[in-house]
C-alpha cells in the first residue's frame, strides 16, 4: 500500500538519509525554519537616584551575568563566592593553579606560557549560543575557532581490527560508503520509491551516491576521500583498501564518531584565546570589586521585602541585607544551608542529582600529533578515558596541553580512583593509540567534578529517565525552582535550565531572572 | 703533630665556611619557600560544611549527616575509620565511599577538625521519616543496651548518641549494617559490635519504626 508523503515526513526521510545538513538545506528551501536572529538585548530599567541592594550567591557565569547587568543600571551588588576564585565550572588551569578537589588537591605544574592551559570545565562555545557570544563581544573576549572533529585523529576499539587505531577519515569514509550503498538499495524498494516523483527520486539517489561516494552502479568500492595509500601530489594517488563493513561494526564508537558534528557540537565551535576563563576575567574587569572571596553562605532568609544573607569569611559571620537575591549555589549544597524556603521549593532542590563529569589533562613534551597530520580534534576510543583532545591553540609551538580523559556521564569510574591510578589508567588507555604516550607526556592534572570543593558535582541532572526525557513531575519541580520565592529570591545557573552543562544556559537563566525582577522593580518605582 | 695545626685551622675555616654557606642557603631557601607560598593559592582542610551544611546541620541533598552535636570521640573514630578504609569500603555504601577521600587528612588536621566541629551547637532536625513509634519503642529495647534508654549514647562502650541525628541518615546506616555494607571490616571493632545487634530488625518497616521512635526522643 502506497501512501503519499507529507512535507514533514519528507523532511524526516531526508534527515534520515542525507544527515542534518541535508534536512537543514531542504527545510530552509521550504521556509519551515525560523530566520536567524541576534540575541535579544536585555532592556533593564536604570535605577537613577533610587537604591537597590542585590545579593548574588556564587560567582559563576550566571552570578557574574547578574552582577554585570545590574551594576550598569545602578544597583548595589555584592557577590559572595565560597572558593578562592570566580568562574565555578568555567575553570582554566595554568602554571601554579590550585585544583581544589577534596581528597586530591593538586597544583598545576604546566609550563608557564600563554598557550599552556587546560579548560577543565566549559571548553566549547557553539556559534548558536548567541547570548554568551554577545557577552564575549561586549567584554572584548577574543575568540578563535575550536577544532572539534578532525578527520586525521584516531578511532580505536579493542574489538575492531585487533585494536589497531585507524584514522577518523578511514572510519567515516568507509562507514558512509556502506551506509549509502544500503540506502541506494532501499531506494529500489517500490514502497519507498513510490511517494517520490521521478525527479525527486533522482535527486535523492544522487545525494545518496554523493554522500557515500558510490560508483555508477551505486556500490561502494572505496574512496579517495579517505586520502591516498601513496602518491596524490606529484604522482597519481593510489586508493586505500576498503575496510570491511563487518569489521567496522565490531565497534560501537560510530555513535560518537559519526555524531561529533551534530547537535550541540554541530555549529561552528569557538574558544576564547588564552582560556575559557577570559570570559570570567571580562566580567570581573567590570564587577571584580563587588566580589567577596572565600565567603561561604550560611543562611538565606527571605522576608516580605528582601532577603537576609549570612556568610562566613575569615572566621567571622557577616550579615548582608538585600532587596533581591540571585542564587547560583548548587541546589544539592543549598539544601544544607540554613534557609526558610517553602517546602515545595525544598522538595525540588532535593530532587536534582549531581553530575559526575570527569576530565584529565597532560602536558605533552612535544606536539607529536602534529607530526601525524593531526591539528586539533578528538581521538575516540572505547576505553574508560574515552577521549583524547589535541589542542587547537598553540599550533607549531614546542609543547601543548592534551585533554587525556573526558567522561561526561560516567565520571565516577575515575573519580573513585587515587591520583596515581587515574593517571596510570589514562596512560594505558592512550598507549593503544600512541604507543609511546607514556614517554611523551608529563605533569598530569585530573578533575573529578563530583568532589571539587564548593561544587561537589558537575552540571545538575534533572531527568532520571535518561534518554526518555523529562517526566511531568520533573518539569513541575523545575518550574517551582525557577519561580522566585516571594518575588525576592531567584535560583539561577545552568541548574535552572533544561539544558544544563552549557554556559549559554547559565546566562539565559540569569537573564530570565533579571527580566522578572526588572518588571517588579518597575512596578515598585512607578 | 705538626700537621695537625694547619689541619685544625683549615678545619675551623672549613666549618665556618659551611656555616656561612648554610646560613646563606637557608635564608635563600627560606625566602624562596615563602615566595612560593605567597604565589600559590592556599587551602585548609576545614571543608566539612561544604557537604555537611551550615554549622554541620546535615544535608540530605548530598547524603551528608549532621555533625553538630556529634561526640568528639565519635567524630575522630569515624574520620580515622574512613581514612583507613574501615568504613566506606562496600560498593553499595555510596555515601560512605564519597566520604573516604574527604578523610585523607593528617592527624593534625583530624584534631583540628574535631576541635572545630565539636564546638558546633546542636539545632533541631527536620523529620523526614514516618513510622510507628510504638512498635519502634519495643524494637528499640535492644538498642537501649548500648545507646541508652534516652538514645544519648554511651562513650564508655563506644556507642554514639542517636537522638536528634538526621532520621534519613539513621535509616541508611541501619540498612547498611543489616545488609553488611557497614561493620563487616575485620578492623572495625565497634562496627562489628553494631552489626551483631541489628538481627532484630527484619525489614525496612522495622527500620522506619525504630527511627520514628528515636525521632520522638528529646535530642539533647
Amino acid at each position: 500500500m502506497v501512501k503519499s508523503v507529507s512535507r514533514r515526513e519528507f523532511l524526516n526521510l531526508l534527515g534520515a538519509t542525507g544527515g542534518t545538513a541535508a534536512a537543514l538545506r531542504a527545510g530552509t528551501a521550504l521556509n519551515l525554519l525560523p530566520a536567524s536572529a541576534s540575541a535579544a538585548a536585555l532592556d533593564l530599567l536604570n535605577l537613577g537616584s533610587n537604591r537597590r541592594k542585590i545579593a548574588i550567591l556564587g560567582g559563576g557565569i550566571s552570578g557574574l551575568t547578574v552582577a554585570y547587568e545590574l551594576n550598569k543600571q545602578g544597583y548595589d551588588c555584592t557577590v559572595l563566592e565560597a572558593s578562592h576564585r570566580c568562574g565555578g565550572r568555567v575553570l582554566t588551569l595554568r602554571h601554579g593553579d590550585l585544583i581544589d578537589e577534596i581528597g586530591n588537591r593538586q597544583y598545576c605544574e604546566f609550563d608557564d606560557e600563554p598557550h599552556m592551559y587546560f579548560n577543565a570545565g566549559a571548553a566549547r562555545i557553539p556559534s548558536t549560543h548567541r547570548n554568551l557570544l554577545s557577552y564575549c563581544k561586549k567584554l572584548n573576549v577574543e575568540l578563535e575557532v575550536f577544532i572539534n572533529e578532525n578527520k586525521t585523529s584516531f578511532v580505536q576499539d579493542d574489538n575492531m581490527l585487533g585494536g589497531k587505531p585507524i584514522r577518523n577519515i578511514d572510519y567515516t569514509t568507509n562507514m558512509r560508503g556502506f551506509m549509502a550503498e544500503l540506502m541506494a538499495k532501499a531506494m529500489s524498494n517500490e514502497a519507498l520509491d513510490a511517494p517520490f516523483t521521478e525527479s525527486e527520486g533522482e535527486t535523492l539517489l544522487g545525494m545518496i551516491r554523493s554522500f557515500g561516494d558510490l560508483s555508477e552502479d551505486y556500490l561502494y568500492t572505496g574512496s579517495f576521500r579517505a586520502g591516498y595509500a601513496k602518491g596524490g601530489f606529484l604522482k597519481h594517488g593510489v586508493q586505500k583498501d576498503m575496510i570491511a563493513f563487518r569489521d567496522l561494526l565490531k565497534s560501537r564508537l560510530g555513535r560518537q564518531v559519526m555524531g561529533a558534528n551534530e547537535g550541540d557540537t554541530g555549529p561552528i565551535l569557538m574558544q576564547p584565546v588564552g582560556g575559557m576563563d577570559r570570559i570570567i576575567a571580562g566580567f570581573l574587569h567590570h564587577v571584580g570589586d563587588q566580589v567577596k572571596y572565600r565567603a561561604m553562605v550560611t543562611s538565606v532568609q527571605v522576608t516580605d521585602n528582601g532577603v537576609n544573607v549570612a556568610y562566613d569569611q575569615d572566621g567571622v559571620r557577616h550579615n548582608l541585607s538585600a532587596d533581591y537575591c540571585f542564587n547560583c549555589i548548587p541546589t544539592h549544597l543549598m539544601v544544607g544551608i540554613e534557609h526558610n524556603f517553602p517546602s515545595d521549593y525544598v522538595k525540588a532542590m532535593k530532587y536534582v542529582r549531581r553530575g559526575e563529569a570527569y576530565k584529565a589533562a597532560f602536558q605533552a613534551k612535544r606536539r607529536f600529533w602534529e607530526d601525524m597530520d593531526a591539528y586539533g580534534g578528538i581521538s575516540w576510543s572505547n576505553t574508560k578515558s574515552r577521549q583524547l583532545w589535541y589542542p587547537t591553540h598553540g599550533i607549531h609551538k614546542a609543547k601543548g596541553i592534551l585533554l587525556g580523559a573526558y567522561d561526561y556521564g560516567g565520571g565516577m569510574y575515575h573519580t573513585v580512583m587515587s591520583q596515581d591510578e587515574r593517571i596510570e589508567s589514562h596512560i594505558a588507555d592512550h598507549e593503544k593509540i600512541h604507543p609511546n604516550f607514556r614517554e611523551l607526556v608529563e605533569k598530569p592534572v585530573t578533575i573529578g567534578w563530583h568532589r571539587m570543593n564548593h561544587m561537589l558535582g558537575c552540571s545538575a541532572r534533572w531527568s532520571r529517565n535518561f534518554g526518555q526525557g523529562w517526566s511531568h513531575e520533573e518539569e513541575s519541580l523545575y518550574h517551582t525552582l525557577q519561580a522566585p520565592v516571594n518575588g525576592r529570591h531567584f535560583f539561577i545557573g545552568d541548574q535552572i535550565s533544561m539544558h544544563s552543562a552549557w554556559q549559554e544556559s547559565a546566562v539565559m537563566s540569569a537573564q530570565w531572572a533579571l527580566n522578572h525582577m526588572d518588571a517588579q522593580v518597575r512596578v515598585e518605582l512607578a | 703533630m705538626q700537621i695537625s695545626v694547619p689541619l685544625k685551622a683549615f678545619h675551623k675555616i672549613w666549618l665556618l665556611g659551611i656555616r656561612v654557606f648554610a646560613l646563606v642557603a637557608a635564608s635563600y631557601l627560606g625566602l624562596s619557600a615563602l615566595a612560593v607560598a605567597a604565589e600559590k593559592e592556599s587551602y585548609n582542610d576545614r571543608y566539612c560544611t561544604t557537604c555537611h551544611g551550615t554549622d554541620g546541620r546535615g544535608n540530605e541533598g548530598i547524603e551528608a549527616p549532621r555533625l553538630a552535636g556529634m561526640e568528639e570521640w565519635y567524630l575522630r573514630r569515624q574520620l580515622e575509620n574512613f581514612r583507613a578504609g574501615i568504613r566506606g569500603y562496600h560498593p553499595m555504601d555510596t555515601a560512605g565511599i564519597a566520604m573516604r577521600p574527604m578523610a585523607k587528612l593528617t592527624d593534625e588536621s583530624i584534631t583540628d577538625i574535631v576541635d572545630w566541629v565539636g564546638g558546633w551547637d546542636y539545632e533541631p532536625t527536620e523529620i523526614t521519616i514516618e513510622g510507628n513509634a510504638q512498635t519502634g519503642e519495643s524494637l528499640y529495647g535492644v538498642c537501649a543496651t548500648c545507646h541508652g534508654i534516652d538514645a544519648k549514647g554511651n562513650a564508655a562502650i563506644g556507642a554514639p548518641s542517636l537522638a536528634g541525628q538526621n532520621d534519613w541518615y539513621l535509616a541508611t546506616q541501619l540498612i547498611n549494617f543489616i545488609a553488611g555494607h557497614r561493620g563487616r571490616h575485620e578492623d572495625d571493632v565497634y562496627g562489628q559490635q553494631m552489626a551483631a545487634m541489628v538481627d532484630t530488625l527484619t525489614d525496612e518497616s522495622d527500620v522506619r519504626d525504630v527511627v520514628a521512635y528515636i525521632n520522638s526522643l528529646e535530642p539533647r
